[in-house]
């Protein structure tokens, strides 16, 4: 009984004693740690804003791949040999890698989200960045204020006419198409998409590019193999930035974020959460903003950010008011039935 | 031949066929590495597709993937692109084939460089610099404007046309070299016999030094070809989204919607289709020359 009694608590001590050394000591760290994101500029600008500092102050090598890939992120998880600690997921994907259960929770005793806004505040994916899909245009062909200010004017073509490029994608786009045809911005979803397709119709012979990639549009605008573009702000920003005559229409624009993630059976995911803790700052999300334009989602953030740079990002109050949220629980469970007649939309002569 | 083996004593006739075996056995095992390395990198990953492809124990990717009308014009689309893009080459590759298994070392050199460095350069700096030259204020139309051969820029990209170009020039090489190697073994006494004989020029090339070069023109084109149907940058970005191929179809179903399954299905059918072709092609042109040479 006795002996019985000293070996409990023994056992308790020791228990309490592993508690302790856990809570107090880290693991270990690694030599280094894989970032995987979209690469070009993101990479520089991650590097410039986080990474060089993460790794100054806990010294682990940050090794960044590119790109961002869903189907090798369900290889890495379902094969269990997972070569990334932290990734970037492309603009669908946030929701249904939680769905899929393909992702390590954001630890909260790690991640301190309390100055991200409600939305900004997932469970399972950390948003680093806000970005919108809006309108641009050549300030040579179109002068700033008698430019298109809205998807019914980029609609029409008599008085705005001219080359535009869209992307080839449903997404924006049908959004685009409701807007155009006098659907208010807060009743865009659930989308109507035999109406949204009947108003693509009418756009469709004055698209003479439909981008598949993000730098497509700005070049396309540089080259002014379109005079009127849809496209990512951060790319715009950049070419507006060197000088090239192009400017953005925020109204109707479509707002997204940009997420990461810790991919299940991460090695090292500590360190993934402690570096996702190190993005959360909005000093360094300043830094960020100010090389991309993609503003992080810390509600601080635009006060650490040259007030001439603020008008250029998407989450600048005056822009915010104009634009909407795009709706990923829609496009979560729709994604697939629109792409597919997207496609046959769009091979239909 | 019998004779001569029937008088060589027995340990001899022996030898001459254990070192036969010897060598096949060699020939066998110094290929061995690479067999391996198909089989694992290529055969199994395969099969493995296939699998993915029925996985669910239903045939529905399938049903889907030869019914579906998006899906067969996709198809359709792909296999004359590839097919177009093969004639090109050919119509383009056979001459400087010609000229290179022809002309004096020099030209030899020039040829062969110019041949050479687009294909050593990324496809993608390539597809970016036929953007550049094809746009509509690119090099060719500000050229032409310039010159006042045309009153409005041509439509050089971001359509059927700036695909072909794209596709053509990435691999003319693939092509060339194939027919370049058949021209090299072909006998020139044969043409001159044949020219001593009073052949017309055309009726040599037809009746002598096609049938000839025909291994060459049919390794090209099966290899064009197949690599035509598999073709994804290039279509994507210099036909500005209206020129579909399949790859792209299965790459989105692949990476954007995880339908592996379906992804596998279309992939099994661009094979099996393919494979249906490249038949068909040899077994239509294969006896035709191969006689023509007798």
């Amino acid at each position: 009984m006795k002996r019985r009694t000293v070996i409990a608590g023994l056992g308790c001590v020791a228990l309490s004693g592993i508690g302790r050394a856990r809570a107090q000591s880290e693991p270990p760290k690694p030599r280094q740690i894989v970032v995987n994101a979209s690469g070009g500029a993101m990479a520089t600008a991650l590097r410039k804003a986080y990474f060089d500092s993460f790794e100054k102050e806990y010294g682990i090598r940050i090794v960044d791949t590119s790109p961002t890939d869903f189907g090798k992120l369900r290889a890495m998880v379902e094969s269990g040999n997972v070569e990334w600690t932290v990734t970037e997921l492309g603009g669908q994907d946030a929701i249904r890698v939680a769905r899929m259960g393909l992702v390590e929770k954001i630890d909260p005793k790690i991640v301190d989200r309390s100055g991200f806004p409600e939305q900004a505040r997932s469970e399972t994916v950390y948003t680093s960045s806000l970005y919108s899909t809006v309108l641009a245009y050549r300030t040579d062909v179109f002068k700033p204020g008698s430019h298109p200010k809205s998807w019914a004017e980029f609609w029409d073509v008599k008085k705005f006419p001219g080359a535009r490029s869209l992307r080839n994608h449903p997404v924006d786009n049908l959004e685009f198409a409701l807007l155009a045809d006098g659907v208010p911005l807060d009743k865009i979803y659930p989308i109507d998409m035999d109406r949204a397709f009947k108003k693509l119709d009418e756009i469709k012979p004055h698209v003479t590019v439909w981008w598949t990639t993000g730098a497509q549009p700005a070049q396309l605008l540089v080259d002014k193999e379109v005079v009127l573009a849809t496209g990512w702000n951060g790319r715009f920003y950049d070419v507006i930035k060197k000088g090239a005559p192009i400017a953005i229409e925020w109204n109707g624009g479509s707002i997204k974020e940009g997420t990461f993630a810790i991919p299940k059976g991460a090695k090292d995911a500590y360190w993934g959460q402690k570096l996702l803790a190190w993005m959360s700052d909005p000093k360094r999300q300043a830094v960020y903003a100010t090389e991309l334009g993609y503003p992080g989602p810390h509600l601080e953030t635009t006060k650490y950010v040259d007030p001439k740079v603020a008008p250029q990002m998407p989450n600048y109050p005056e822009n915010l008011k104009k634009q909407f949220w795009n709706n990923k629980q829609w496009w979560d469970e729709n994604g697939e039935k629109a792409a597919e007649r997207w496609n046959q939309w769009l091979l239909k002569k | 031949m019998t004779e001569a083996v029937a008088t060589l004593p027995l340990a001899a006739g022996d030898r001459v066929r254990r070192r036969h075996a010897r060598s096949v056995l060699g020939a066998l095992a110094l290929s061995t590495p690479a067999l391996v390395l198909l089989l694992v990198f290529f055969a199994l990953p395969l099969l493995r597709l296939f699998w993915l492809s029925v996985d669910a124990g239903t045939f529905l990717p399938y049903e889907k993937a030869l019914t579906e009308r998006l899906y067969l014009t996709v198809f359709w689309e792909t296999f004359k692109i590839a097919a177009a893009v093969t004639v090109l080459t050919l119509l383009l590759g056979y001459p400087v084939a010609y000229f290179l298994a022809t002309t004096t070392r020099l030209w030899q050199f020039v040829g062969f460089a110019f041949v050479m460095l687009p294909f050593w350069t990324s496809i993608l700096v390539r597809t970016y610099a036929w953007m550049v030259l094809l746009g509509r204020n690119g090099v060719v139309n500000r050229t032409l404007l310039d010159l006042g051969l045309i009153t409005e820029p041509l439509p050089l990209l971001h359509n059927f046309t700036g695909v072909l170009i794209g596709m053509v020039h990435v691999l003319l090489p693939y092509m060339i070299f194939p027919i370049y190697n058949a021209m090299r073994k072909v006998d020139a006494d044969l043409v001159r016999a044949a020219e001593g004989l009073g052949a017309p020029g055309y009726a040599v090339f037809r009746r002598i030094y096609l049938p000839l070069t025909m291994e060459g023109v049919l390794a090209g084109t099966t290899l064009v070809f197949i690599l035509s149907l598999g073709f994804f940058i290039t279509p994507a970005l210099l036909g500005g989204g209206r020129v579909a191929m399949i790859a792209v179809i299965i790459e989105q179903q692949v990476r954007e919607f995880l339908n592996w399954g379906f992804a596998g299905a279309l992939s099994v059918v661009l094979l099996a289709s393919t494979l249906v072709v490249y038949g068909l092609v040899h077994r239509l042109l294969r006896p035709r020359f191969a006689e023509g040479v007798r």
